[in-house]
């Protein structure tokens, strides 16, 4: 119930009141500034550790030199690597009573959608958002049915999704000129020629969703493989977004900005980096629909993609085996052999298999096969994502506390406040927010070396100035930064690499019964693609036992 | 001269007296449970009067300079304390601690006072006059204070007004017997000064009690503030006029006392003759204990589960007398169980289903608490109901917020259930709206009302049915989690409405 509050406020209470404030007000600074001259370390506080996909043994394999395995085991298919697009893989051969194993580098599942948990909340370590699926795409709307998430049809055939799974209100604030506005396109204080340029923008992403090829495909679609071949469209792969802006008379700041935040956050790297075809489809390839949510709307979770990926995971538990690596992976006629170092044992094991799946990038996957050409044009971008443990997440002035809350212009892509899935009005005591940065100040190899090389201090330094633009005091409020430094975080579709060669070369592994599933070969790193490479990698197994 | 002594410990007993009655009544003002507080506040500082009466033995020299120095630190002390109590309530750590302690002190203090007087006079007036002249006097001032504290001192006066004049007076003394002593006194000049510093600052405290109550409060309130507490979920602030006393949360109001029967009345009566069965009662919020009281009004009902997110709630109108008063103890019945939880998240859980479920969160004025008028949160308590149950949903009001008022509506139609809206006034409140509502047809299905109502009967409800044009039926969306239109709506009509 609200009522009246109060009044009575005669004009020296006010008077008083804001007297007694300026008091207070100059008390609190005095006792600030001799805070900071006794303790000019503002960071010296703040605990946590870096965490990181097993870099140092990863890089074991290019070092070669493993000794011969001595234990030998059988299966019919395996899958090498856990990540959505492995899982997938699996939760297919399953469904279809087929033995297999999943090898897996990590302690945990998952790869890039991974989670982490403390005492207050799970957290996502990398992924943590799914846009509404295109209705298209049956496969990934009969997972979520499967996972409950999505509960039936209205009478119109569009999906209703569970509640509690699509984001709450209110989804996205951004700080512009010293004060949150609601949503991500930039609007507060923006003058009305680049707020028309940004509407004509996304009234021209609007019709680019709808628009076909020739072959009468999406000229945009989620899969990428479903996307129109029309050279009209494809074309737009030679050039980046950044020229394509140009081209097409957009030049407001804003918009620019904005496209660099979009093609960061879904790519890692700014529109000059990212082609314009791979920048449109960040727009026009989620056509997504549903009864009961906004089209812009997504799905996700405290422990952000985490949740979709402990589904998969439960048609693997018995299956997976975890701190795997594997090292070399032979074809030996018609069967496979797959060498694996156990990194607790300390020991090399051998499986020999039927089928292979090779659920695992480019990067690693070229270096397990025998005289696999190096695949020079599978750029990966550097990422690093922070699971910050505050106090209490400062409100700032403006639009209140968002699930998603970037900064114009920052350097990272601000904070996921994924806590707010929560459907509790009890907030934990201490509450965690997911920080992003995107590596992509220097290419990808200096990036990469320079995310590797810095130590835990330097990143709380970093990651609190960073968050202090838009929350002066927040430093005080910070107990704990744990850091997740993605080395090889995200393929990253620079102008060109969709339509080259080399991608549509490297589907193929070159042996009848070897296949490879990761979201890098569709050169766009999303759940969705990794989701399409597991199941159709599944798919290839199937069909070759059939035969 | 002889006559100005003994007004001295007149007054002195009286200042006495009442720094005791402020300290207590604070006491069961901030901490509840009067009698427990009363008594242990009067022992506890009869106790430090003795320590001081003891400690008087050691004033050997130069008595008439303590004890005016004396008088000015009681004045001092005794005058700011229900100031500082006041003040200190929300930032102490331990705020019985302080409490005792100041008790403590000015008891220390009072207890030297009399003692050291009569040593003072003891050369002057033959002993067996002087004590019964002293303790005459005494007592008389006691009597005084104890007529006047309760009947014009804290009505008129409020508790940070009465402590601060008292203390006045104590320094007064203390100036009085400075001018008339002149001669005997050492450092009359420094103690005139101090006297004069101590006098001005009450009175300056005395005229700024309400700001700084309002301070300590954070936030004006209408009548004086008898309780504050916060808790990890919100802020509970009680206030209380003469015949008034009134529950904010947060800032908004709960209730009046003078006129929550209307708004509890309405609440739980109309869901009482819809619901079929009333055996099993669920409420949530609520957790002042209203509606529980006019539930057990009903002897067929046999157990009522009321689910309120913060203990300090369902603590306080458990144990506090005034409020235990108002809700008829009602949160002490047997057939009533407290679980202390967040709604949702029981639901969620909860395996049990009611015949009856009111729901009495707080207004949508925020994320947080929007949440719990969503359809998911509909959806979910449909889980703990059989197919005739029957709820009630409190809905703020439709004349200020109509959108506010139909969105809730609207949303439990879109989950499903059939609804009847409707309000009624209540004074404090304003048009206050309800949301009845079934997963089955709603009918009326019992005419015998609990004896003793004094607002609803079974001829009022068609008429609070009727919703005039300006608070009539809006277009309005559904309220979901991915939307919170609600609490969008409520923003934009209360937020119109207080400009
Ligand atoms: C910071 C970040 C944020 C992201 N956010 C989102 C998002 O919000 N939404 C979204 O849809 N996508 C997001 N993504 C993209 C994400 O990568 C994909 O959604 C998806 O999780 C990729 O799955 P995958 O199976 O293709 O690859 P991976 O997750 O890379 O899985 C590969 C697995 O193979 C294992 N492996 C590697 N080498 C070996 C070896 N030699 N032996 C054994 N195992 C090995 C790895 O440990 C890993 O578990 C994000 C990515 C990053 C880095």
């Amino acid at each position: 119930m609200n009522g009246e509050n109060t009044r009575s406020n005669t004009l020296t209470r006010k008077d008083f009141l804001r007297y007694m404030a300026l008091i207070a007000g100059g008390s609190i600074t005095v006792g600030q500034y001799v805070a900071c001259q006794n303790k000019t370390d503002r960071y010296a506080h703040i605990t946590g550790k870096i965490n990181g996909a097993s870099a140092a043994i990863g890089h074991r394999i290019r070092e070669g030199s493993f000794p011969v395995p001595e234990v030998t085991t059988y299966t019919d298919t395996l899958i090498v690597g856990s990540g959505i697009a492995g899982l997938a893989a699996a939760r297919k051969l399953q469904q279809q009573g087929i033995d297999f194993k999943v090898l897996e580098l990590e302690p945990t599942p998952g790869g890039n959608a991974g989670f982490g948990k403390n005492a207050y909340a799970a957290y996502p370590l990398g992924a943590h958002y799914l846009p509404l699926p295109n209705l298209q795409h049956t496969a990934l709307l009969e997972l979520l049915e499967e996972a409950g998430m999505l509960t039936g049809y209205d009478a119109a055939g569009l999906p209703i999704y569970r509640e509690t799974d699509l984001c709450f209100d209110p989804e996205e604030r951004l700080f512009i000129h010293d004060r949150w506005q609601e949503g991500l396109v930039p609007q507060f204080g923006v003058q009305a020629a680049a707020l028309s340029e940004i509407q004509r923008f996304l009234a021209e992403m609007e019709r680019l969703r709808q628009v076909k090829g020739a072959d009468q495909l999406f000229a945009f679609d989620i899969p990428v493989a479903n996307s129109s071949a029309d050279p009209v469209y494809t074309a737009l792969d030679q050039i980046s977004m950044r020229t394509w802006l140009e081209q097409k008379g957009y030049h407001s700041e804003e918009l620019h900005w904005y496209l660099d935040y979009c093609c960061r956050d879904d790519y890692g790297a700014d529109a000059a980096a990212i082609s314009a075809w791979a920048g449109i489809h960040y727009f026009a390839g989620r056509k997504g629909k549903a009864a009961n949510a906004e089209s812009s709307q997504v799905l996700t979770w405290p422990e952000g993609n985490g949740r979709l990926m402990q589904h998969l995971l439960q048609f693997s538990k018995e299956s997976l085996l975890p701190n795997s690596l594997v090292y070399q992976v032979t074809p030996a006629g018609d069967k496979v052999q797959v060498d694996y170092l156990d990194v607790h044992q300390g020991i090399t094991k051998r499986i020999v298999a039927d089928h292979c799946i090779l659920a695992v990038p480019q990067f690693v996957g070229r270096r397990l096969l025998p005289a696999r050409p190096p695949a020079a044009n599978f750029v990966y971008s550097p990422w690093l994502v922070a699971n910050i443990t505050l106090d209490n997440i400062p409100a700032g002035s403006g639009y209140p506390l968002c699930w998603d809350n970037v900064v114009y212009k920052g350097r990272s892509l601000g904070y996921v406040n994924a806590q707010q899935q929560n459907i509790s009005q009890i907030s934990p005591d201490k509450q965690v927010i997911t920080w992003y940065l995107p590596l992509d100040h220097l290419d990808p190899v200096n990036s990469r070396k320079y995310a590797l090389g810095l130590d835990h201090a330097h990143w709380v330094k970093l990651i609190a100035d960073d968050l202090a633009i838009a929350h002066r005091h927040i430093h005080a409020l910070i107990r704990r930064i744990d850091v997740q430094v993605w080395g090889h975080g995200m393929i990253r579709p620079h102008p060109g690499f969709l339509t080259s060669q080399e991608r549509h070369a490297v589907q193929q592994s070159g042996h009848s019964n070897i296949f490879f599933a990761h979201s890098d070969l569709s050169g766009i790193s999303i759940f969705e693609e990794a989701f399409y490479h597991g199941n159709k990698a599944a798919e290839n197994v199937i069909a070759r036992r059939r035969s | 001269m002889e006559a100005l002594l003994f007004f001295s410990v007149f007054v002195i007993a009286t200042c006495g007296l009442i720094y005791e009655l402020v300290a207590g009544t604070l006491a069961s003002y901030l901490l509840g449970d009067s009698v427990t507080q009363f008594s242990t506040i009067i022992g506890a500082y009869l106790f430090a009067m003795g320590i001081g009466a003891w400690l008087s033995r050691f004033f050997k020299k130069e008595l008439l300079s303590w004890f005016i120095q004396l008088e000015i630190l009681v004045g001092l002390i005794g005058g700011i304390s229900s100031a500082a109590l006041f003040l200190l309530f929300e930032h102490a750590l331990s705020f019985r601690l302080i409490l005792y302690m100041l008790v403590g002190l000015t008891g220390i203090l009072v207890g030297l006072e009399l003692p050291l007087l009569m040593n003072i006079l003891k050369n002057r007036y033959e002993f067996r006059d002087l004590v019964s002249r002293v303790f005459t006097f005494d007592y008389i001032g006691a009597l005084l204070a104890s007529i006047v504290f309760p009947l014009l001192l804290v009505p008129y006066l409020g508790l940070i007004r009465t402590s601060c004049f008292f203390g006045i007076l104590n320094v007064l003394v203390a100036m009085i017997v400075l001018v008339k002593f002149r001669s005997e006194i050492k450092w009359a000049a420094y103690l005139k000064i101090k006297a004069v510093a101590v006098i001005l600052f009450l009175s300056g405290i005395f005229f700024w009690a309400n700001e700084i109550m309002t301070f300590s409060e954070g936030m004006a309130f209408r009548d004086p503030v008898i309780f504050t507490h916060s808790s990890p979920y919100q802020r509970i602030v009680l206030t209380r006029s003469k015949s008034d006393l009134r529950l904010y949360l947060n800032g908004n109001l709960q209730f009046s006392s003078a006129d929550e029967y209307r708004y509890h009345e309405a609440l739980v009566h109309p869901v009482m003759m819809y619901g079929g069965s009333r055996r099993k009662i669920l409420i949530l919020g609520g957790g002042d204990g209203m509606a529980a009281r006019e539930l057990l009004k009903y002897p067929e009902i046999e157990h009522i589960t009321l689910v309120d997110l913060d203990p300090s709630m369902t603590r306080l109108f458990k144990e506090n007398t005034l409020l235990t008063k108002l809700n008829s103890n009602s949160l002490l019945s047997p057939k009533l169980t407290i679980v202390n939880a967040d709604a949702f998240q029981w639901l969620k859980e909860n395996k049990e289903t009611f015949n009856i479920a009111i729901i009495d969160f707080p207004d949508p004025g925020n994320y947080a608490v929007g949440k719990l008028y969503t359809t998911a949160f509909y959806r979910q308590l449909r889980h703990s109901l059989n197919d005739s149950s029957v709820i009630v949903v409190q809905s703020t009001s439709p004349y200020v917020a109509p959108k506010a008022f139909w969105c809730v509506n609207t949303t439990l139609l879109t989950c499903g259930y059939k609804t009847i809206p409707y309000h009624t006034y209540v004074p404090s409140f304003g048009e206050w709206g309800y949301v009845m509502a079934s997963p089955a047809a709603l009918y009326q299905q019992h005419d015998q009302l609990p004896e003793g109502l004094r607002y609803f009967a079974a001829g009022v409800f068609p008429q609070m049915r009727l919703f005039t044009a300006d608070m009539d039926k809006r277009a309005v969306r559904p309220n979901q989690l991915n939307n919170q239109v609600l609490v969008q709506y409520f923003e934009d009509e209360w937020g119109k409405y207080q400009e």
